[in-house]
């Protein structure tokens, strides 16, 4: 992902990611304060409470767009490699996490955080492809 | 896979930047294939040689 002012696929990228994090921010802090207020039942409490992870949604079809749109295969042979750090690291941390709560008493692990888990893992990975690939 | 891309590129006086700006790739990729961490696609290679004027044998060999 190196090029980050003169490549337009990453330009675009980073915009389409700004976006979709900014929407996820603005409706999950809209809905809840909608809830402590409104307390809304039944469907439209079921619609408002996945309404989020459309933003998700856009953030994941952010990167699909990425990987179609960047001519350097290299760069996009990078995002793949990110991508499954994020992969690896939430699956291993949450079957990790599922496992202890079977057996042990620890604190429930909220899904809704699997996302910000994901993108944290690979946050992890940066570092180590930089170096490989600097 | 290894290359002589590095060669290739001393040759002409030019620097990874050089060769990247020519290839539309960034720099850490012509970095990334000319140490042998990535091996480049059927296209890019055809697109390596032509701006080398020479095969891709010529360029690329299959030794580890």
């Amino acid at each position: 992902m190196g090029c980050m002012t003169k490549n337009p696929a990453v330009r675009r990228f980073i915009f389409r990611t700004l976006a979709a994090s900014s929407a996820y921010i603005v409706l999950t802090v809209s809905i809840a304060l909608f809830f402590y207020k409104f307390r809304p039942h039944g469907p439209l409490a079921y619609v408002l409470a996945v309404l989020p992870a459309v933003a998700i949604l856009g953030n994941i079809v952010a990167v699909g767009l990425y990987l179609i749109e960047d001519k350097d295969e290299v760069q996009r042979s990078v995002m793949v490699e990110l991508l499954l750090w994020g992969l690896g690291g939430v699956l291993v941390l949450t079957s990790a996490w599922g496992l202890l709560e079977t057996f042990t008493h620890i604190r429930h692990f909220n899904p809704t955080y699997t996302y910000t888990l994901f993108w944290l893992c690979v946050g992890i990975g940066v570092p180590f492809l930089q170096r490989r690939y600097r | 896979m290894k290359n002589r891309l590095r060669v290739l590129r001393a040759e002409r006086g030019w620097s990874q930047a050089d060769l990247a700006e020519r290839l539309e790739v960034s720099r850490q990729s012509v970095n990334a294939i000319e140490t042998g961490k990535y091996d480049p696609s059927l296209p890019l290679a055809f697109r390596i040689a032509r701006l080398f004027e020479s095969s891709i044998e010529a360029i690329f060999t299959d030794e580890v």
